[in-house]
């Protein structure tokens, strides 16, 4: 069984190209289902984002798997496949594996560390298991990847800090205001930044939103789209006395808002903080409104300095959280090894336990004239020591470094005991659930 | 005796600064877990002080500063937990140390004068105690108010952006502190007043007991203080007087009380030195 991963990233395909083979504005589940008609995977899981698509499946025939996860692109999109196939990238195994670790850290987006991801990777792996296209071997690799994600956040600042200026607003809104709950926010003439800005502050709680504009139309628009009140333009003074966040961006020539102004309506000191996002260009504020002891003003350029600031931070995380990509992968690996020993341990058990059995009824008549609980105990005794004898071999075999050594452990035992592989492999999954227990009554 | 509370409160002010730096949060729970060893054993320290000397001990400085420290220390400790917010540990807890290492230097024995054997002088000490350590967490809170607000003003994000609690908060938990501080310390001196008056009468001959009065620099001390928190909430309240403004007024107040506190008590006054 083998890990197979073939998809375009944005480091891939061009945006064009990514369209076309995008499967998140449709149904993930269809598209699960629809792979699930082709025989080779055992197992599939299709994670699509606005910067990739990618199909993780689980094969005994990686070859073949490839091939019929390329058809499925090419008739499921509708799209030759010569088109895409030149920006396919496909891993195997260990790299597949690190692939989706370092998607799910957020080490692989256009954006480093942005947040989205990780709930992407959680969805793509639901809308899979809903459909039952999941099974043990991907299940574990994704919750594992789910884990590396969390970790990654947690222990790095590859996340941290807003990296578009919109957020950074926000940010900075939520350290002066705490929570923005009732906040009043006035908006002065629209623009695509003023209006994101806006509609975070919506999602972030925030009370009124209050939207001017020379342009009454424009208001009205833009007070529609954020769930604001529009009001007059020449009420703007007094709507800044009222606002605690201000945010501009007319095509004004001189400054809409002036010092006097704010000084005349609310005084020389305000209580309240007042926090004016000056997006415009030429400037809407006048500098010296920063001077008013609760004022904080900032514009264009100081918010793209904090973003180009956030930016650099996460790269400088880029190294931590690849460290932990590399950790988790190293664990991820030992465990799959142990994993790959457990046809040999079960059909260890089960040859340890036919003698045992075998013995047993031999011995039978002898036997006989024991009481019943004498039996039992008899009977207990031998498991136990048949359990006793396994438990080192059994760990042993578990914790092998690496695969070489594996194969060659797996070879001895089979020759030594002359065990069938065949026999044991079919059910490998309920084996790994059996080893378990009997480690747990063995301990 | 305040030896083992002392040093488990140093441990916990490294932990809380590496924790401020690091920001893990295992580090964040690990100092907390330090400052409750060191309030436990502070707790043990100071009602075996009182099973010693059958009263609460604060009647000299020295026992008096340690029961402040412990309540400095209770009461961060539930700012702490209610607001799930350690980032002003670092901030605390060095007060704490420093402080402590005063009655671990001086460890004044806990006589005390008859003439104090009074439920009115209980409740005069334990108030004005309280409202010092309430003073102490709103000077702090002011003082990172202070650092977080040049921060944002002047545009420059650094250290304390990330790490602190918003402006809106750290101001709100400021103004907070001021008035149950205030409430504490307008109890604490009524009740002085008050209980001075019956002692008067009871034992005229006491010389501290005549040393009470407007004079006397710990009295003075304590009435300027008064008088500065009840500036601070007046301008708050009608002249808007928020944000920096209250920050600055209640570091000064808590500065005062500190005077007045130790080096007041030790040198200066006449009337509270009843040994």
């Amino acid at each position: 069984m083998q890990v197979i991963l073939l998809g375009v990233s944005h480091r891939t395909a061009p945006v064009e190209l990514r369209e076309r083979l995008d499967f998140s504005s449709r149904d993930l589940g269809a598209a699960v289902e629809a792979l699930a008609l082709r025989p080779s995977a055992a197992e599939s899981v299709v994670l699509s984002t606005c910067n990739r698509s990618e199909i993780y499946v689980v094969s005994t025939d990686p070859a073949r798997a490839r091939e019929e996860v390329t058809a499925f692109l090419s008739e499921y999109h509708n799209l030759p496949s010569a088109a895409f196939t030149p920006h396919l990238f496909s891993h195997d195994n260990e790299a597949a594996v690190r692939h989706l670790f370092r998607v799910a850290a957020g080490l692989d987006s256009i954006v480093v560390g942005e947040p989205q991801i990780l709930g992407q990777v959680k969805d793509a792996f639901q809308a899979a298991a809903e459909h039952h296209r999941t099974g043990p071997m991907l299940s574990k690799l994704f919750h594992w990847s789910f884990l590396v994600g969390k970790r990654v956040r947690a222990e790095t600042g590859l996340g941290e800090g807003a990296v578009s200026i919109s957020f950074a607003a926000v940010a900075l809104a939520r350290k002066i205001f705490g929570q923005l709950t009732g906040r009043r926010v006035l908006v002065v003439g629209a623009g695509e930044i003023s209006t994101l800005t806006a509609q975070h502050l919506r999602t972030n709680g925030v009370g009124e939103i209050l939207v001017t504009s020379r342009t009454s139309g424009h208001a009205d628009a833009l007070a529609s789209s954020v769930n604001g009140r529009s009001i007059a333009w020449d009420d703007l003074a007094q709507a800044v006395a009222v606002a605690d966040i201000v945010i501009t961006a007319t095509g004004s020539q001189r400054p809409i808002i002036t010092r006097a102004q704010i000084e005349a309506v609310t005084g020389r000191h305000r209580r309240d903080p007042l926090f004016i996002i000056d997006i415009a260009v030429p400037r809407d504020v006048e500098a010296s409104v920063g001077d008013i002891e609760q004022v904080f003003l900032y514009n264009v350029d100081d918010l793209q300095t904090i973003v180009q600031e956030n930016l650099s931070r996460r790269t400088s995380e880029v190294e931590r959280a690849e460290a932990i990509v590399a950790e988790e992968l190293a664990k991820y690996a030992a465990w799959q090894r142990s994993r790959g020993a457990v046809p040999t341990i079960v059909a260890l058990r089960e040859h340890f336990d036919r003698i045992r059995r075998s013995e047993l009824s031999r011995l039978d008549g002898k036997l006989s004239g024991l009481p019943p609980e004498a039996r039992a105990r008899v009977e207990e005794i031998t498991r136990l020591i048949v359990e006793k004898l396994l438990l080192e071999p059994t760990e042993q075999l578990k914790g092998l470094p690496d695969e070489e050594t594996q194969i060659a452990y797996t070879e001895a035992i089979n020759r030594l005991f002359r065990l069938r592989e065949s026999e044991s492999l079919s059910s490998t999954v309920e084996a790994s659930a059996e080893v378990t227990q009997a480690d747990r009554r063995g301990k | 005796m305040n030896l083992l509370p002392l040093a488990l409160y140093a441990a916990a002010v490294v932990v809380y600064g590496i924790h401020f730096a690091k920001r893990q949060p295992s580090v964040g729970r690990a100092a907390t877990t330090l400052l409750l060893l060191g309030v436990l054993a502070h707790t043990f320290v100071i009602g075996m002080q009182t099973m010693e000397v059958r009263h609460v001990p604060f009647s000299n400085t020295s026992t008096a500063v340690s029961s402040f420290v412990w309540m400095l220390a209770l009461s961060y400790l539930y700012l702490e937990v209610t607001t799930d917010e350690r980032a002003m540990g670092v901030f605390i807890l060095p007060i704490v140390v420093g402080l402590l290492t005063v009655p671990v230097l001086y460890p004044g024995v806990d006589y005390r004068d008859p003439v104090l054997d009074s439920a009115w002088f209980w409740v005069h000490v334990a108030s004005l105690l309280f409202a010092y350590a309430t003073f102490a967490l709103a000077a702090m809170l002011g003082l990172t108010y202070v650092l977080q607000f040049k921060e944002i003003k002047k545009k420059h994000l650094g250290y304390f952006y990330t790490r602190l609690p918003s402006l809106h908060v750290l101001d709100a938990m400021n103004s907070r502190a001021v008035v149950v501080g205030w409430l504490f310390l307008t109890i604490g001196v009524v009740v002085g007043i008050v209980w001075t008056a019956q002692a008067r009468a009871l034992s005229p001959e006491n010389s501290n007991l005549q040393a009470m009065s407007l004079q006397d620099p710990k009295i003075f001390i304590a009435v300027l203080t008064w008088a500065v928190y009840s500036f601070s909430m007046f301008a708050r309240k009608t002249l808007g007087w928020t944000g920096r403004r209250a920050a600055w007024l209640s570091a000064l107040g808590f500065v005062i009380a500190l005077l007045n506190f130790i080096p007041v008590s030790y040198f200066v006054t006449t009337s509270h030195t009843f040994q």
